[in-house]
C-alpha cells in the first residue's frame, strides 16, 4: 500500500479467503466518506447459473460476481456502489448493438447451405458485454435508488479537479477491482474493472468498460466520480469513446507507436478515441 | 546424460535453452509428430490435461499431482501457450519430454497453438523478448502445424479402484447408501495431497444417475432426450456392443457439423495453420452449450452444440465420453448432457487473478476387470418406461478419477505477490 507519509491507520484486512480473496475498508480521515472493496476468485458454476437466469444472458468467462468497489457517505448512509450484476444487467439482451467479430462474414459465406440449422444464432445478445453502468445508487434507508436525485451539471460547474488529483498528494488508499472480463473467444478482450484512490482532501474512482473486438472496434466507457472529503457533492462523469480498430490501428502505425503493445493499453488508446458521449451529473448527499 | 535429458533439466528450473537447441529439438519433435495420424491412439491408463497457457509453475504443480513423465502417461489437450509468463518454457518442456518419451506424452493441438493467435496473446512477445528474434516462435509454429487433433483413449475401465485414502473432510453426498464392499465407484474427486474429497458410485442407468447423483461439477443436468430425429435413436443394429466401456475422444474444443464420424478427422490435412472456417477449427473452437442441436455463437463464427449432437455421436462412433479443454471452469472440471461430455481445465488462479482450481482426469487401466459384464442390462429393462431405447445402449462411462489442485505456492515462482500498485490513475 502506497502511504507515502503513513500517518494514517492502514486499511483494515477482514474476511480473507484463499489467496486473492480480501474485503477492505477504509475511511476518509475527516469521517465522512467510507470506501469498501471486496475480492473474491471467480464464481463457481452454480452461482454462474443462477446469475445467468436472473439477467437472462450468458455471464462472461471471468465473472467475478462477489467482487465490489463502493463510497458510502458514513453520516448518512447513501451508497454508490459498482458490481458485475447491475452492470451486466446493462449489457443489450437482443441483438440490437451486437456486434461480428472480424471473420464473421467469411465464416458465414462458408457454412451457407450446410443445413443442420447451423445458421441459426442462438441467443442473440450482446456479448462483447458492452455496459454503460455508472454505479448502482442506495438511498441511505437501504433501496436502491436508481438514478433518482442525480442532477444533471456540467465540468464548468461541478468540475472533476484534475489539477488537484494531479498533485503528488499522498495515497492513503488504493485499490483495482475486476468486476468482468471475457476474451470474446479470443477475438479481443472485453473488460470491467473499477480503480480506487483515496488522497488526504479528496478521491477518485474509476469505472473503465475497456472492448478491444479485433479488426471491427476500440471502444472505452469510462465512469468517473469524485469526492471532495469536505463537502456534500459527488460528481460523476461518464465518457463513452470509440474508434473503428483499422484506421486506429493505421493512425498508431503512423505515429510509429508499437501498435500491438498500444491496443493492449487503454490508458494509451484513451486520447486517441473520439467521444461519443460525455456527461456530468452531481448528487447531493443529504 | 543426453543433451536432451540437460534440456528438460535446464527447462525444468526454467531456464530458456538456446535458440540453435530450440530449433533442433522441434525438428526432432516435427519428425515424431508428422508419423502421427490426426487422432492419435492412446492406451489407458492415462491422465488428460486441459489447458496450461504458459503458467509454467502451475504446470509442475500438475506434474507433482499427477506423477512425472515417463511414470505417468499423460495427454495434454491444448492451449500449452498465451496469457501466462512462461509460454516458452512450458510448450519447450512439453515438447522435449515429448521427443525423450514419444510414447509416454500426447500432444494435441488447441486454438492458441496457432501463429495469428500467438501474436495477439502473448507467445509471439515472449519470444521475442526472451530471444530478441522472432526465430524460436518460428519454429514452434512450425510444430504447432504438425500437432494432431485429437486422441481417442482405449482400453480405459468403466470401474474406480477407489483411492485408499482417507476423506478430505466428511463427505457432503449420500453416496455412501451404498455400502463399501458393493459399490462400483465411477467419479473419485481427490484434492492435491491425494485424500478423496468426493466420490460417487456408478448407477445402473443414465436416467438415474443424473437425478441420484449430483457431482458438484454438474449442476443442472439437462433432461434426457431422445436423440433427434434421424440420428437412430431407435436402431439396434449395433446390438449390445455399446455396453462395453466404449473409447474416448479427447479434442480441444469440441464437435463440427462437418464430422460425424472418427474416421472423417482421420481425413483432413491437418498440417497447416489453424483455418477460419472449417471441421479444422471447429474441433478447435466449438463449445457444447445448453440447446437443441447446433447453433451459431452470436459472435458470427463458432458452433455451439447441444446434448443431442454428443450424444448422437458418442453412439455412432462408439464413444463413451467426449473429454474437452478450451472453456474457464472454477473447478477445474464439469461433467455435462449425463457425463457425455467433460471440460477438463488444468491452469489454476488463470491469468494469475481469477482464483479457480484446476483439474486433471485420470482413467484407469481394464487389465483386472477384461472380463467384466455391465451389470446394468437386466436392471435396466426394469425402468423401461423412462428410458430411451439408445440410453440403455450407450457406451458404459469409464471411471473417472480427478485430481483438482490449486496454483503453485507464490514461493516457488521466484517472484513478488501481485499487488496492486498504487498509481495516480486520472
Amino acid at each position: 500500500m502506497a502511504t507515502p507519509n503513513g500517518r494514517l491507520s492502514p486499511p483494515t484486512n477482514t474476511a480473507a479467503a484463499g489467496p486473492n480473496a480480501r474485503t477492505q475498508t477504509f475511511t476518509t480521515p475527516n469521517n465522512a466518506w467510507r470506501i469498501l472493496t471486496r475480492k473474491q476468485p471467480i464464481l463457481k458454476a452454480d452461482p454462474i447459473e443462477a446469475l445467468s437466469a436472473r439477467i437472462g444472458i450468458p455471464i462472461p468467462e471471468m465473472i467475478f460476481g462477489d467482487n465490489f468497489v463502493a463510497i458510502e457517505h458514513v453520516p448518512s448512509g447513501w451508497k454508490l456502489s459498482f458490481n458485475a450484476e447491475d452492470a451486466l444487467d446493462r449489457v443489450s439482451k437482443t441483438e440490437e448493438g451486437m456486434l461480428q467479430v472480424a471473420v464473421a462474414d467469411a465464416w458465414k459465406k462458408d457454412r451457407e447451405g450446410m443445413g443442420a440449422g447451423a445458421e441459426r444464432v442462438v441467443r442473440p445478445f450482446d456479448w462483447s458485454y458492452s455496459t454503460d453502468y455508472k454505479g448502482t445508487t442506495t438511498s441511505p434507508d437501504g433501496k436502491a435508488a436508481g438514478e433518482e436525485g442525480w442532477q444533471l451539471t456540467d465540468q464548468s460547474r461541478d468540475p472533476i479537479r484534475t489539477d488537484l488529483l494531479s498533485r503528488p498528494d499522498p495515497i492513503l488508499f488504493f485499490d483495482s477491482v475486476d468486476l468482468y472480463e471475457d476474451e470474446l473467444a479470443d477475438n479481443g478482450i472485453g473488460l470491467l474493472s473499477v480503480k480506487v484512490r483515496v488522497m488526504p482532501e479528496r478521491l477518485l474512482l474509476l469505472a473503465r468498460f475497456f472492448l478491444r473486438l479485433d479488426g471491427v472496434v476500440v471502444r472505452l466507457r469510462d465512469t468517473r466520480v469524485y469526492v471532495e472529503h469536505g463537502g456534500r457533492k459527488v460528481v460523476r462523469q461518464y465518457t463513452a469513446r470509440e474508434a473503428g480498430y483499422e484506421a486506429l490501428r493505421e493512425r498508431l502505425r503512423g505515429m510509429r507507436e508499437n501498435v500491438a503493445e498500444v491496443l493492449r493499453d487503454a490508458n494509451a488508446l484513451a486520447p486517441l478515441l473520439p467521444v461519443l458521449e460525455d456527461r456530468t451529473e452531481v448528487f447531493e448527499v443529504p | 546424460m543426453s543433451d536432451l535429458d540437460k534440456h528438460i533439466e535446464q527447462l525444468r528450473a526454467c531456464r530458456p535453452i538456446p535458440e540453435a537447441q530450440v530449433r533442433e529439438v522441434c525438428y526432432k519433435a516435427r519428425e515424431l509428430l508428422i508419423e502421427e495420424g490426426n487422432v492419435v491412439g492412446v492406451d489407458a491408463p492415462v491422465t488428460i490435461c486441459g489447458d496450461i497457457h504458459g503458467q509454467f509453475h502451475d504446470l509442475m504443480e500438475l506434474f507433482r499431482v499427477g506423477g512425472d513423465v515417463p511414470d505417468t502417461n499423460y495427454l495434454f489437450m491444448g492451449d500449452f501457450v498465451d496469457r501466462g509468463f512462461y509460454s516458452l518454457e512450458s510448450f519447450l518442456l512439453l515438447l522435449c519430454l515429448k521427443v525423450r518419451y514419444p510414447d509416454r506424452i500426447t500432444l494435441i493441438r488447441g486454438n492458441h497453438e496457432s501463429r495469428q493467435i500467438t501474436t495477439v496473446y502473448g507467445f509471439y512477445d515472449e519470444c521475442l523478448r526472451k530471444y530478441g528474434s522472432a526465430n524460436v516462435w518460428r519454429y514452434c509454429c512450425e510444430v504447432f502445424d504438425y500437432l494432431a487433433l485429437g486422441a481417442l483413449v482405449s482400453g480405459a475401465a468403466t470401474d474406480l479402484e477407489p483411492t485408499d485414502s482417507s476423506f478430505a473432510a466428511e463427505p457432503s453426498q449420500t453416496q455412501n447408501s451404498m455400502s463399501e464392499d458393493q459399490a462400483e465407484w465411477e467419479i473419485e474427486v481427490l484434492n492435491s495431497t491425494g485424500q478423496v474429497m468426493n466420490r460417487y458410485p456408478r448407477v445402473r442407468t443414465q436416467n438415474e444417475f443424473s437425478q441420484l447423483s449430483n457431482p458438484p461439477s454438474s449442476p443442472g443436468q439437462s433432461p434426457s432426450r431422445s436423440g433427434p430425429p434421424g440420428s437412430g435413436a431407435s436402431s439396434s443394429a449395433k446390438g449390445s456392443s455399446g455396453n462395453s466401456g466404449g473409447a474416448v475422444l479427447c479434442v480441444h474444443g469440441g464437435l463440427s457439423p462437418l464430422i460425424d464420424s472418427i474416421d472423417k478427422i482421420r481425413l483432413l490435412d491437418r498440417k497447416q495453420e489453424v483455418p477460419h472456417e472449417g471441421a479444422m477449427c471447429d474441433l478447435l473452437w466449438s463449445d457444447p452449450d445448453e440447446i437443441d442441436g447446433w447453433g451459431l455463437s452470436p459472435r458470427g463464427a463458432g458452433f455451439l452444440f447441444g446434448a443431442d449432437i454428443v450424444k448422437c455421436f458418442n453412439h455412432k462412433n462408439d464413444l463413451s465420453l467426449i473429454c474437452r479443454a478450451h472453456q474457464l471452469v472454477m473447478e477445474g472440471f464439469k461433467e455435462m448432457f449425463d457425463s457425455s461430455i467433460v471440460t477438463v481445465w488444468s491452469a489454476p488462479n488463470y491469468c494469475y487473478r481469477c482464483g479457480n482450481v484446476a483439474a486433471i482426469l485420470e482413467l484407469g487401466e481394464d487389465g483386472s476387470n477384461a472380463g467384466y459384464s455391465a451389470r446394468g442390462n437386466g436392471d435396466a429393462n426394469r425402468s423401461q418406461g423412462v428410458l430411451q431405447p439408445k440410453d440403455q445402449e450407450r457406451a458404459l462411462g469409464p471411471g473417472r478419477r480427478y485430481r483438482v489442485f490449486e496454483a503453485a505456492p507464490q514461493d516457488s515462482r521466484g517472484m513478488p505477490a501481485k499487488k496492486p500498485v498504487a498509481d495516480y490513475f486520472l
